[in-house]
């Protein structure tokens, strides 16, 4: 009554599995290397899946699968972001949605020495990069690039930070621009940091006129031109934060559309 | 060969199922099942770092917590648990994520037909026929969630009706004049795992 059927991986490409299925067999394999990624696993002579997703394949050697999750599985240069949660002797104690807490080196800032340790207070928001990430171990992260130079690393001021699925973050960060960034550019100007962990930081510049227009009047004491300028930035970071949130299940025409209507309603 | 149930189903035919997966924003993973009028919202949390103090920190540990439609939490919730986290276990990956604690909360929305107090204080069996559904439910919201697991898992109930034959999933009122019923987990192709209820 049980009949292994040849499995072979064309038959499972590209389509949704769930775990348990088996999409490959490796007795009919001989003298390959096959490259495993995210969701699959090794059972005895056959590779099975682990997670449900997509099996996705890329020439030549490499299978995984691609899915969309509110928890982060950390993995080596990724950057994401954290939100410091303790900070000990040697380390901070940074949480980046994943299964166990990572740790920031002290000293691993730019021109980082003992003698000038940043300070973070509980619950800042830094845009760090993942160093090591071994299973059964806190995951180590670094506010430097591969290179040791600080390169937007570090402390993100101000601004709004929302959480969104880990797929969500993959398309935000996709090449060419994603619909809804490119969308919003057009009309906005804002600064966006994505982590690959789900979340997702918004702040709004200032253009510079409206800028030396804000320190004119600050200094002049004018309450209600001050009050103008202030009111343009909070509901335009709700804009963009409402449209990215939104733009997660749609197509890229849909994106298009959704942000078009949506800066109507502003004006 | 024909049995008469009450609702007009034969022998081996299931009640209508349907199942939605995300419908809580804050859980991690969730997932709500239901088979006829019986309805198990399950929600999903973590992995999350820690676990409990009488628990391996090699291995991850999966509580379960079952919230009644309505009453006290008591012997009965207890077992329910107990029985879930023994199959969680056997279906999820216990070499991944070490030091880690999963919480699978499932909610009894709907229980099939009226349940007066005499009944439940008589008929100590008369939720059986949740827990296939909880089962199922508690499956789904973990492939929701992307816990690493090794299959699936699917439950289902059957009794002997008073004519003798076997029927499956099985209403409330059948479920109170039958002498056995069992429930069935279905993981892999090779194995069966079932629980068998006397009254």
């Amino acid at each position: 009554m049980e009949t292994k059927a040849s499995v072979s991986p064309a038959t499972f490409l590209d389509k949704i599995v769930v775990p348990g299925d088996v999409v490959l067999d490796l007795s009919s394999l001989t003298n390959q290397t096959i490259k495993l990624g995210g969701g699959l696993r090794q059972d005895c002579d056959s590779i099975s899946v682990m997670k449900a997703g997509k099996l996705k394949f890329s020439k030549p050697n490499k299978y995984w699968v691609e899915s969309s999750h509110k928890r982060y599985v950390p993995s080596v240069e990724d950057t994401v972001l954290g939100i410091v949660v303790d900070s000990k002797a040697d380390n901070f104690l940074v949480d980046i949605k994943g299964p166990a807490i990572a740790f920031l080196p002290v000293l691993a800032f730019e021109g980082g020495t003992r003698r000038n340790i940043p300070k973070f207070e509980v619950g800042s928001l830094l845009y760090v990069r993942v160093v090591k990430a071994n299973p059964g171990m806190n995951p180590e992260l670094s506010c430097t690039d591969a290179s040791g130079k600080a390169a937007e690393f570090g402390l993100l001021k101000d601004g709004y930070m929302f959480e969104t699925s880990t797929g969500q973050s993959r398309m935000l960060l996709s090449s060419p621009t994603c619909p809804v960034l490119e969308a919003l550019g057009k009309q906005l100007s804002f600064e966006i940091a994505v982590g690959l962990n789900g979340r997702v930081w918004v702040c709004f510049l200032m253009p510079f006129l409206e800028l030396i227009a804000y320190w004119v009047v600050l200094f002049s004491s004018c309450s209600v031109t001050c009050s103008m300028v202030n009111a343009a930035s909070p509901s335009m970071v709700v804009v963009v934060s409402n449209a990215i949130m939104n733009s997660e299940y749609l197509s890229g025409v849909q994106q298009q559309i959704m942000v078009e209507k949506l800066l109507q309603r502003i004006k | 060969m024909e049995t008469d149930r009450a609702d007009g189903r034969t022998a081996n035919q299931l009640r209508p199922l349907s199942c939605s997966r995300n419908t809580l924003h804050r859980a991690h993973g969730s997932a709500s099942w239901s088979q006829g009028d019986t309805k198990v919202l399950a929600a999903v949390y973590g992995p999350k770092a820690g676990t409990k103090k009488n628990e391996n920190p090699e291995k991850p540990c999966f509580e379960v917590i079952w919230k009644p439609k309505s009453g006290q939490i008591g012997k009965l919730e207890k077992e329910y648990e107990m029985i879930l986290k023994r199959t969680v276990q056997s279906i999820c990956i216990l070499t991944v994520n070490q030091n880690t604690t999963t919480s699978i909360i499932i909610q009894v929305v709907h229980d099939d037909g009226a349940v007066s107090f005499d009944d439940y204080v008589f008929h100590y069996s008369v939720f059986i026929r949740l827990l296939p559904c909880a089962i199922n439910a508690a499956c789904a919201a973990l492939v929701d969630a992307g816990i690493p697991m090794k299959h699936l898992a699917v439950a289902i109930c059957c009794c002997l009706a008073e004519s003798g034959y076997v029927i499956l999933d099985p209403t409330k009122l059948e479920e109170q004049v039958t002498l056995i019923s069992s429930q069935y987990l279905f993981t892999d192709l090779s194995e069966v795992t079932g629980i068998i209820w006397l009254e």
